[in-house]
């Protein structure tokens, strides 16, 4: 028992408690002050319900199953994210806290906080529309990376129209939230391999003529980070109808053998992963072998004189020696 | 007193052993101390990449290297010396470095070569070095090309289950070739073969599939299949985290294949899928590591295998038929699990999606109170503290911390005739009568300022060095 102040509160004073206080925080009444401070006081309880403190242990299951259960029931959840801005410093780490906590809460093989979610996609959309405001943009990054590592919400996410704003975030000039961006990005483009296939399938077109932006960035970290996950994406086995699509595609090879120029070492040996796919393509079609052959002698010069103090990079050099051979080897199609 | 006529004994040999002296290992054939063959040691980091390829295929053309012997210089070999100035090497904690790599201790052996323990001198982690010997791999069959492929594979590939490859070293004169990775304390081989019924909790079997699957998709999305999964060719770190080893027998896809179908089968007979068992021509590649999986998780689980045979041919009828029993305390979802893993058919086989969205891997089971199986200690330590610091104590403090109770005290004199020798194993046998040695058995972990106490006390008493062991010296 605390020396003061009132014995320890239940979960559901403290929802009712920590609602009332973010209302009349949204309010922006003369009461703002104690009303910020309320806010901070019953967050604060709520984390040590979760977490503990260093000396008392975490809340038993059924007070967390009582306190998820006010959350869902109070719409709080939504209403601390909407709010987020207005939250103090503290506040809003703590925000980002119970929420992942109350996120991975699991009864039997099921998710409940997931469930809850999934009837209320509102939470991921304003959490998504949280890379536009500074001062929130990383609390709402570590909350959607958590949400991103369940399929079912990054199922929403990447068919929401919402998701092609990230081709935006990930450019921002804040370097620290286009990066946070960026690799909240890269998890739903990459982690349930399956739903990133068919997500690329399907929207195949209206995805890559916005990755096209990205390659062509003026911010140099975009192009860079942008072109290696493009790297990574196309050579994934999950992403083979992806990929055979892409590199049938004359424009693309026509960026790459650009980017192959640049003047950044780093760009052109990521570009170089690219280029390759192309010209080992057993099939390639008339479009791209036509460019090949037109470039032909120039490619070869070029790639003979490509990144030749990569001497120790045996695999580099293995693969440089095979698109050199491949290169000079081509062929027009017989009888055209 | 003992060290002056140490002094003497080895000065007498300083013409003979000076090359010796720096090609000193334990391991080594050619300890003889006035031999001329024994180059210095220091491996310079040789620049990997296009050297790597030249020893192993060099010499492979060149099959007439089948022995030792015929390096060596004959009139060297049988160079006379008297018998009073026969020499032994004591067994010695002496700081060895491998390029930038400080060298530890033993942590297991294979048929390639040892696993030894490293510490990287320069970012100071902890890695484990397989030193493979290039007269050993020639007579395992395809042993080279597994190697070489092997290295290829895992430079690309970087994954928190995926065992990591860091750094490549050669050391022509020896013939070996070093391969520094991702320190690891054991296998769940290992941790299995410590308990008595040979399994694990479905608790803790459970993380360890998880990170399995996890490290399985990675694997399967670089196109690569494993061929080999079984409970010996999964490590685990420090941290517990599950890391896939051994992509000896790994075959890769090819960038545009339309599918996954491969045709050659590798890998431990009892966890072949029955595909490969009949002798199909070709199967889907990726559902052999499910199957292989399969068998995993029903051995860490049950402490037995699905399928079993006095003999290979037994084993592969009782796999090509696919009939299996699961104990009945094994129950709903694992049985559900482990029937669709290990589907006869591999075209109906789990996929790792089916697998990961299956219910048994969702939920966490309870753990009922079933204790966790712990990695067997290392020759006595469970904490399997860094057995690099010894060696680096040993280099850093000379005289006030040896541990004259440790095994390996005496350590600063190298070089002692046979008369010395025996006069300390006498004298170690006396002392041995006299004192209980009730020390600590884990003399290694000792922390410095206890030892040094420990050092002057049995100063006092006895004035005398000991060792146990004596390496493989070979008089000549």
């Amino acid at each position: 028992m605390p020396l003061f102040g009132k014995s320890t509160k239940g979960p559901a004073e403290v929802v009712k408690a920590l609602k009332e206080a973010v209302n009349s925080l949204e309010k922006g009444d003369k009461k703002a002050e104690k009303a910020q401070e309320d806010v901070s006081k019953n967050l604060v309880l709520i984390k040590n319900m979760l977490y503990g403190t260093s000396d008392a242990e975490p809340q038993a299951d059924i007070i967390v199953a009582q306190l998820a259960q006010e959350l869902y029931n109070s719409n709080l959840l939504l209403l601390l994210i909407q709010n987020l801005n207005r939250i103090d410093f503290e506040g809003k780490k703590d925000v980002a806290q119970v929420f992942n906590n109350i996120l991975r809460r699991q009864i039997g093989t099921r998710s409940p906080t997931v469930e809850y979610i999934c009837t209320k996609p509102e939470i991921l959309f304003t959490l998504m529309t949280g890379y536009e405001h500074q001062e929130i943009a990383l609390n709402c990054g570590t909350m959607l990376r958590e949400c991103a590592r369940y399929e079912a919400l990054a199922k929403i996410m990447l068919y929401s129209d919402d998701f092609y704003n990230f081709f935006r975030y990930v450019e921002v000039s804040t370097f620290d939230i286009a990066s946070d961006a960026f690799s909240t990005f890269k998890e739903l483009l990459t982690r349930h391999k399956v739903l990133c296939a068919d997500f690329l399938e399907t929207n195949y077109d209206k995805v890559f003529s916005h990755y096209q932006r990205l390659l062509n960035s003026e911010n140099y970290v975009t192009r860079r980070q942008s072109l290696k996950l493009l790297g990574e994406l196309l050579l994934d086995r999950h992403n083979f109808t992806v990929m055979t699509r892409y590199i049938s595609n004359p424009e693309n090879l026509k960026l790459m053998m650009n980017m192959l120029k640049e003047r950044s070492r780093n760009i052109q040996f990521e570009a170089f992963h690219v280029f390759k796919v192309f010209v080992a393509n057993p099939n390639k079609p008339k479009p791209i072998l036509d460019i090949l052959l037109r470039n032909q002698e120039k490619l070869v010069d070029f790639l003979m004189r490509f990144h030749t103090d990569r001497a120790e990079d045996e695999q580099f050099n293995d693969e440089k020696a095979y698109l050199i051979r491949q290169i000079k080897e081509l062929k027009p199609i017989q009888g055209h | 007193m003992m060290d002056s006529n140490m002094c003497q004994a080895s000065k007498s040999f300083d013409s003979e052993t000076a090359e010796a002296d720096g090609s000193y290992e334990e391991d080594h054939e050619q300890e003889i101390a006035n031999a001329e063959f024994g180059e210095a040691d220091e491996l310079k980091p040789v620049d990997s990449g296009a050297n790597s390829q030249l020893w192993i295929t060099r010499n492979s053309s060149h099959a007439d290297f089948e022995d030792d012997l015929e390096n060596i210089n004959i009139s060297n070999f049988f160079h006379r010396v008297d018998s009073d100035q026969i020499i032994y090497q004591s067994k010695k904690r002496r700081l060895k470095l491998v390029g930038k790599y400080v060298m530890g201790d033993l942590l297991g052996e294979g048929s390639y070569g040892k696993v030894k323990e490293m510490l990287d001198s320069e970012t100071l982690c902890r890695r484990a070095v397989k030193i493979l010997k290039q007269r050993k791999l020639r007579r395992i069959p395809n042993g080279e090309q597994n190697v070489q492929r092997e290295i290829k594979l895992l430079r690309k590939l970087n994954h928190q289950n995926v065992i990591k490859l860091f750094d490549e070293l050669h050391n022509y004169e020896k013939q070996k070739m070093y391969l520094i990775m991702e320190f690891c304390v054991g296998s769940l081989q290992t941790m299995l073969d410590s308990t008595p019924d040979k399994k694990f909790p479905q608790w803790q079997a459970h993380g360890y599939f998880l990170q399995l699957i996890e490290g399985l998709e990675y694997l399967h999305s670089m196109r690569i299949i494993h061929k080999d999964i079984k409970p010996g060719n999964l490590l685990l770190s420090l941290e517990n985290q599950l890391k896939i080893s051994d992509l000896g027998v790994a075959e890769t896809i090819d960038l545009f294949a339309k599918d996954d179908t491969c045709f050659i089968g590798q890998g431990s007979p009892a966890f072949q899928p029955p595909e490969i068992a009949n002798g199909l021509e070709f199967f889907p590649g990726f559902k052999v590591d499910i199957w292989s999986s399969g068998v995993t998780l029903y051995n860490i689980t049950t402490g037995q295998y699905p399928f079993e045979g006095d003999n290979i041919y037994r084993l592969f009828e009782s796999i090509g038929k696919g009939e299996f029993t699961i104990p009945s305390e094994i129950q709903e979802p694992l049985r559900g699990l482990l029937i669709g893993m290990l589907e006869k058919d591999p075209y109906s086989r789990f996929s790792l999606q089916q697998i990961k969205r299956h219910s048994w891997c969702t939920r966490q089971p309870p753990s009922e109170g079933l204790p966790k199986v712990p990695v067997p200690p290392l020759r006595g330590d469970v904490w399997h503290s860094l057995t690099v610091l010894p060696y680096l104590i040993d280099h850093y403090y000379d005289e006030p911390l040896e541990d004259m109770n440790s095994e390996d005290d005496g350590s600063r004199h190298e070089y002692i005739t046979e008369r010395q020798l025996n006069e300390m194993d006498e004298r170690r046998k006396q002392r041995d009568q006299t004192f209980v040695v009730a020390e600590n058995s884990n003399g290694n972990a000792q922390s410095s300022s206890s030892s040094s106490k420990k050092s002057s006390r049995w100063k006092k008493t006895i004035s005398c060095m000991s060792f146990r062991t004596i390496p493989g010296c070979k008089q000549s």
